[in-house]
């Protein structure tokens, strides 16, 4: 008979107290003994193998040889050997979730596997933000979104049942059906996008109810997308809720921040299963603390796809731990995520970028021209594609309906299509400006 | 915010750890497909939380794999 101990009944405030308080260097100590064997396993990769050099002896040797990973360098070697190409370390047989990005970047998604190790870990690192938020095992959480191919709320979803709340799905369910279960559930926990977060609010305000009043949701994980301060703001005032950023990728397999509920726009970087560097966009030597620079992530801990230095090209500030006074010894990323040095936009949780639009509309001989406009429509991000027909012989309602169902097929957003009269856009000789972004600023 | 923090005992720490090595050793020679899938469950739930507590970091699954010692994983999917 094993003898146990007693339950400590005490609320920590950290998923993992030991990893999460750990001191400094014990704390560079676990990452390199991490990297170590995880460098080691990556000698399975084909990828890897040709790409690392051996006998890395030190986090500062790595910094030093490892090169960085780029997109394109996962699209090349996913390409090589459809569907995840040369970079498994494991055998993808062995995996147990399939998860790729939208596919909709121009190029094949990236795709992802994992082993069911793997995907434990994922969910505990997404545990580790949700119970770092306030999440508890008696609160019912719901997870707004499609429960599709992205991970991330996937993960939220599973997280939520790892720490013993109550995940409530609301998967095929429209906005009014997920504001009726929020008010009817007394839902505490809400994840979503925060241009969805801005939607349920203008559905709730037109079925005459008064999220603050009539539901119960306390902490929103509104993660997905950059947003300002602003938007933040209106959504913790319509909900009466703290709302927390949180953000991770695809490539990563899993969140690597979360907003601390101590110091507002605090994202702590989940030091325990990635190592990020910040460098200087053009000259990718590190900057220091404050200073604004792009993500480079290396994965500790995953076993099936591994990533090494890989350039995210989020733009982000970090700022030292002790700044933050909730205990943790994780360095932190000021307001998350600021940007991308790339052109890429995020609409509804999906990439978008100029040429993706482009790629649909030329192919119709009937549009002579037109740009592509992204709006925020009633609180939800739109793609708005102006079109100016050929001639004035076009059925422009015909027209609009094709290009809207070939967007909708190609990009996975169905657009709002105008019509503007021949020969009123510009034309271009260089440089075309036909994408707009007007939810910024 | 409190910064409490609640250690584990080195009893807790010795008993985990059994456990562990116990549950990773049966989750290579159980048979029964419905018991070694329950153990490979437990085994990813219990190293996840060893992990967290920077007790235990083994990437494990690939020695599962047997048909793929002997060439590379990208094609075996």
């Amino acid at each position: 008979m094993v003898s146990l101990e007693p339950i400590s009944t005490v609320d920590v405030p950290y998923w993992h107290p030991r990893t999460e308080t750990m001191p400094r260097d014990e704390l560079a100590a676990w990452q390199w003994e991490k990297l170590r064997r995880s460098l080691a396993l990556a000698r399975n990769s084909p990828f890897w193998r040709e790409r690392l050099p051996a006998d890395i002896s030190s986090l500062e040797d790595y910094f030093a040889r490892v090169p960085l990973l780029y997109r394109k360098d996962i699209m090349a070697a996913q390409g090589v050997a459809p569907p995840y190409g040369t970079m498994p370390s494991t055998n993808p047989g062995l995996g147990s979730h399939h998860h790729q990005t939208s596919g909709t970047s121009g190029h094949p998604p990236v795709r992802s596997f994992d082993t069911t190790r793997d995907w434990t870990w994922c969910v505990d690192a997404y545990a580790t933000a949700l119970y770092g938020m306030g999440v508890r095992e008696h609160h019912r959480g719901m997870v707004a979104f499609g429960y599709g191919l992205f991970a991330g709320f996937w993960l939220m979803h599973y997280a939520l049942e790892r720490i013993g709340a109550t995940p409530v799905p609301s998967g095929g369910m429209d906005s009014r059906a997920r504001i009726r279960l929020l008010v009817d559930l007394r839902v505490e926990v809400l994840g979503l996008t925060p241009s969805y977060a801005l939607r349920l609010i203008e559905t709730a305000r037109e079925m005459g109810v008064d999220l603050k009043r009539d539901a119960n949701v306390k902490i929103i994980m509104a993660g997905g997308e950059p947003r300002t301060d602003l938007t933040t703001d209106i959504i913790a005032e319509a909900f009466g809720a703290r709302v927390h950023n949180a953000a991770g990728t695809t490539e990563l397999g899993t969140v690597n921040m979360f907003e601390c509920p101590e110091k507002r726009n605090a994202c702590h970087i989940i030091e325990s299963i990635v190592i990020e560097e910040v460098l200087d966009p053009v000259t990718k030597q590190p900057v220091g603390y404050g200073e604004q620079g792009v993500r480079v992530s290396t994965g500790i801990g995953r076993e099936g796809l591994q990533l090494f230095r890989h350039w995210t090209e989020d733009l982000v500030v970090k700022r030292p731990w002790h700044e933050c006074g909730c205990g943790r010894t994780w360095d932190y990323l000021d307001r998350g995520i600021l940007g991308r040095t790339d052109d890429l936009r995020k609409i509804r949780g999906v990439s978008v970028t100029p040429t993706m639009v482009e790629e649909v509309v030329r192919k119709f001989d009937d549009v002579a021209e037109y740009q592509t406009i992204l709006r925020r429509v009633r609180g939800l991000d739109t793609i708005v594609v102006r079109v100016e027909p050929a001639s004035s012989q076009v059925d422009n309602e015909v027209l609009g309906a094709r290009i809207g169902t070939a967007i909708k097929n190609e990009i996975g957003i169905r657009p709002d299509v105008e019509f503007a009269e021949p020969g009123t856009l510009p034309r271009f000789e260089l440089k075309a400006a036909r994408f707009h972004d007007e939810r910024e600023g | 915010m409190t910064n409490a923090r609640v250690e584990l005992t080195e009893l807790q720490v010795r008993q985990l750890r059994d456990c562990y090595r116990t549950l990773r050793g049966l989750a290579e020679s159980v048979g029964a497909p419905g018991v070694r899938a329950a153990v490979r469950i437990a085994v990813a739930d219990l190293h996840a939380a060893l992990e967290g507590q920077a007790l235990e970091f083994d990437l494990y699954t690939h020695r599962w794999d047997e048909e793929s010692s002997a060439h590379d994983h990208t094609l075996a999917s």
